[in-house]
């Protein structure tokens, strides 16, 4: 379920992990014990106490993202910069492991005691959250004129039943890489329709400029689901309806968007058979080493693709919102993870500080310039330090713009697996409009 | 024991009179009993309850729903597909590696130079985490970079690349290669410490008879070795059924559901969709059918001994 590639990919961490401002709150109280013993008890307890009273204590809870800091190094610069809160924060496991992340914060919101007050969670697990009664609904804190300061599509994914229950902090979506150099030998104009995207790629792999024109990801896997996404958006279609009640997956618009994807590798033959199987890295290495012409990825292609030790194509890739299909507009599916107070929190207004100044501009910006993570403020697109430090993710606005919610419903995890599933099927075997009716059957009953 | 802690010395024979010797044997059992009911015993029994409920994270409902959720698994088509799968894949793996294993144990049975240091390499591919094989198999069968392809494309056996783990038709196949590749060390253990039990005394004695290296292998060696094949192939039928790493990180299930497995399917419903109940009836089901494979095998082992006695 990653979208957000960023943190190096290796094993487990353990889930609550400790870090420097819980540890610093450790240090504290390790020297109240100590004083306990040599001073008596009374003094030790006594500085304790009026260090809790003096300040709300609130834990904050997200995946741990690297980068030239981390996020405890976030919630120090919080702690220090005002006295009325003081912020404990949890690491949970890299986003990379996002199944162990969400188990981590279902069990700790499930026992209802109110840690962690703050948490970020991946896009596709709010729906589920708020309506287990665990996330806040925000619409009190943050009103409209408020939250005309993000993306539309960010804002879309954080709303459940009405309500606002999480609030947009960084963002990634799915983006259409192409080589400039090819592109110029072949009209030199960045397709904006599918068929065209289709003729180009194919003319691109006839020439023998390229081995494949087209590469996406159609391993059974939740990337699936975003592709899917994309594409069935850009045709009108949807997979929900929008009350979230029924599946629209077997309407025409979808199923034509679906059929499309098919004939990439069995009729227009732009794709590999080994799409398939391919989830993000095995379709990103054929692409940076030269051998296709377009493909559709997250914005962490760009920098390896830009990196000479890892990429045979630097300087000659360039990015662009999606293609759609005649009438329809460019979709691109969303990624990142959002903010949301625990409903259960004893510390509801300290709680709120923070999740404001996380998500305050100024924030923003720093996790841009540090964490390499893009803002949901179209706003700071136009920062011209984030331009200079970060001009790929600066030149991003246009994509973010197109940005699409998967499917809202806290049913999410079981629609998922049956997308993953129904999809590949249809891939596979080229029945679409029968696999699209019984995947639509199998959600009608998930979420009817 | 308290009682023999606070009278030291004397305390252990005034004991043993005061209990009878089962008490006494029963005392010595519990340490053994409670830890071994606290790991392996509480789990299962709490696992069962579990699938008799509509148990989810998610939902926060916990109630008992009776037999729903067993219901629902038997018209579940999803189900149904992994237990086919897994079947097919532990009768493939298990029927693959004893044979190959076989062949590898009498091979390793015969004196010929440098046999021990073959021997200790055999174990290599064994002793290796199944996520390594994993990624390297990945490699070996890549539909475009892959040295399988390679070799087979030079060779003139197919004229195109194959897309291993990207074809229905062959993913399955891939994994049951990888898994052979893995485990038939293991069962080639097994059945050297088998063959060497044979007595050579008995060979020996067909020998001066005048039989031949394959009747002696057909008459001897394979009927007293039927014992320890069939409880080779217990442990291994046992082990494949629970397949979990190779097809999690080949395939994910995919594509098209063709590598599902009961564990991956099982580790889907429990930790991605948090249904703590219906997983656990997975569960379950894998559990009795494992059950099933075990008693098949005991009592086809029991038939045998019968027979040869």
């Amino acid at each position: 379920m990653t979208d957000t590639k960023k943190g190096p990919v290796s094993g487990s961490k353990p889930v609550a992990h400790v870090t420097v401002a819980d540890r610093r709150q450790f240090l504290v109280g390790s020297a109240g014990l100590l004083g306990a013993a040599t001073l008596g008890l009374g003094t030790g307890l006594g500085v304790r106490r009026a260090r809790a009273q003096s300040r709300a204590e609130i834990s904050f809870a997200s995946a741990a993202f690297f980068g030239k800091e981390t996020f405890g190094d976030l919630i120090k610069a919080f702690n220090e910069s005002q006295d009325r809160v003081l912020v404990k924060n949890i690491e949970l496991p890299p986003p990379s492991s996002s199944t162990e992340v969400y188990q981590g914060l279902v069990q700790q919101l499930a026992r209802r005691t109110g840690t962690p007050d703050v948490f970020s969670q991946d896009v596709i697990w709010i729906a589920g959250f708020a309506s287990a009664g665990w996330a806040l609904p925000l619409d009190e804190y943050f009103p409209a004129d408020k939250r005309s300061a993000y993306f539309s599509g960010t804002l879309n994914a954080c709303t459940y039943d009405g309500k606002l229950t999480a609030l947009p902090w960084f963002m990634d979506s799915g983006m259409f890489y192409y080589r400039k150099d090819v592109l110029e030998k072949h009209g030199g104009k960045v397709p904006e329709n599918w068929a065209d995207m289709a003729t180009i790629a194919a003319a691109a792999q006839k020439a023998g400029d390229v081995d494949f024109g087209y590469l996406w990801q159609g391993k059974q896997a939740e990337v699936l689901v975003c592709d899917a996404v994309e594409i069935i958006t850009s045709n009108n279609g949807a997979i929900l309806a929008p009350d979230g009640k029924s599946a629209l997956i077997n309407q025409k618009a979808a199923v034509d968007a679906i059929q499309f994807l098919h004939d990439t590798i069995n009729g227009t033959k732009i794709s590999p058979q080994d799409v398939l199987s391919w989830d993000e890295e095995p379709s990103r290495q054929p692409f940076t080493s030269g051998k296709a012409m377009f493909m559709r990825n997250w914005s962490y292609v760009y920098p390896i693709a830009q990196d000479a030790k890892a990429s045979q194509v630097v300087d000659k890739v360039g990015v662009a919102p999606l293609p759609a299909f005649p009438g329809g507009k460019s979709s691109a599916c969303l990624g990142g993870y959002q903010l949301g107070v625990n409903a259960n929190s004893k510390q509801r207004e300290a709680a709120i500080e923070l999740l404001t100044w996380l998500s305050s501009t100024e924030t923003q910006h720093r996790i841009a310039l540090n964490f390499g993570l893009a803002p949901t403020r179209p706003a700071l697109f136009q920062d011209e330090k984030i331009k200079t430090e970060q001009p790929f993710m600066a030149s991003l606005e246009k994509v973010f713009t197109g940005a699409t919610a998967r499917p809202i419903t806290p049913e999410y995890a079981k629609v998922t697996l049956a997308l993953q599933s129904g999809i590949s099927k249809a891939l596979v075997s080229g029945n679409v409009q029968a696999e699209m009716d019984a995947l639509a059957a199998q959600i009608d009953q998930i979420v009817g | 024991m308290t009682a023999a802690a606070t009278v030291p010395g004397i305390g252990r024979p005034r004991l043993g009179k005061a209990l009878p010797g089962t008490v006494w044997a029963l005392l010595l059992l519990t340490p053994a009993f409670v830890s071994l009911a606290s790991v392996s015993f509480y789990p299962i029994v709490n696992g069962l309850y579990l699938s008799l409920t509509n148990t989810s994270l998610i939902t926060q409902e916990n109630e008992f729903s009776g037999f729903s959720n067993y219901v629902q698994l038997w018209g579940d088509a999803q189900f149904w597909n992994a237990w086919w799968h897994t079947m097919w894949f532990t009768f493939a793996s298990t029927v693959l590696e004893t044979v190959i294993g076989l062949g590898m144990a009498l091979i390793l049975c015969e004196a010929f130079k440098g046999r021990g240091l073959v021997r200790a390499a055999m174990l290599v591919p064994w002793a290796m985490p199944t996520v390594v094989t994993s990624k390297m198999f990945g490699w070996l069968f890549d539909g475009q970079n892959g040295i399988i392809n390679y070799i087979l494309l030079h060779a003139g056996l197919i004229d195109q690349n194959v897309n291993w783990y990207g074809s229905p038709d062959t993913a399955m196949t891939t994994i049951i290669i990888a898994d052979v590749w893995k485990t038939t060390p293991f069962m080639a253990l097994l059945l050297l410490t088998g063959l060497q039990t044979v007595p050579n005394s008995l060979i020996e004695a067909a020998r001066m008879d005048g039989a031949k290296g394959w009747i002696t292998f057909w008459y001897i060696r394979l009927p007293l070795l039927m014992p320890t094949l069939l409880i080779a192939g217990l442990f291994r039928a046992l082990d494949a059924f629970r397949v979990f790493d190779l097809v999690y990180v080949l395939t994910g299930g995919g594509p098209a559901d063709s590598t599902e497995t009961l564990s991956t399917l099982s580790y889907k419903v429990l930790f991605s969709t948090l249904q703590f109940g219906y997983g656990s009836a997975v569960s379950t089901a894998m559990f009795v059918t494992e059950g099933i494979i075990a008693l098949a095998f005991c009592l086809y082992l029991i038939r045998q001994i019968r027979r040869a006695q």
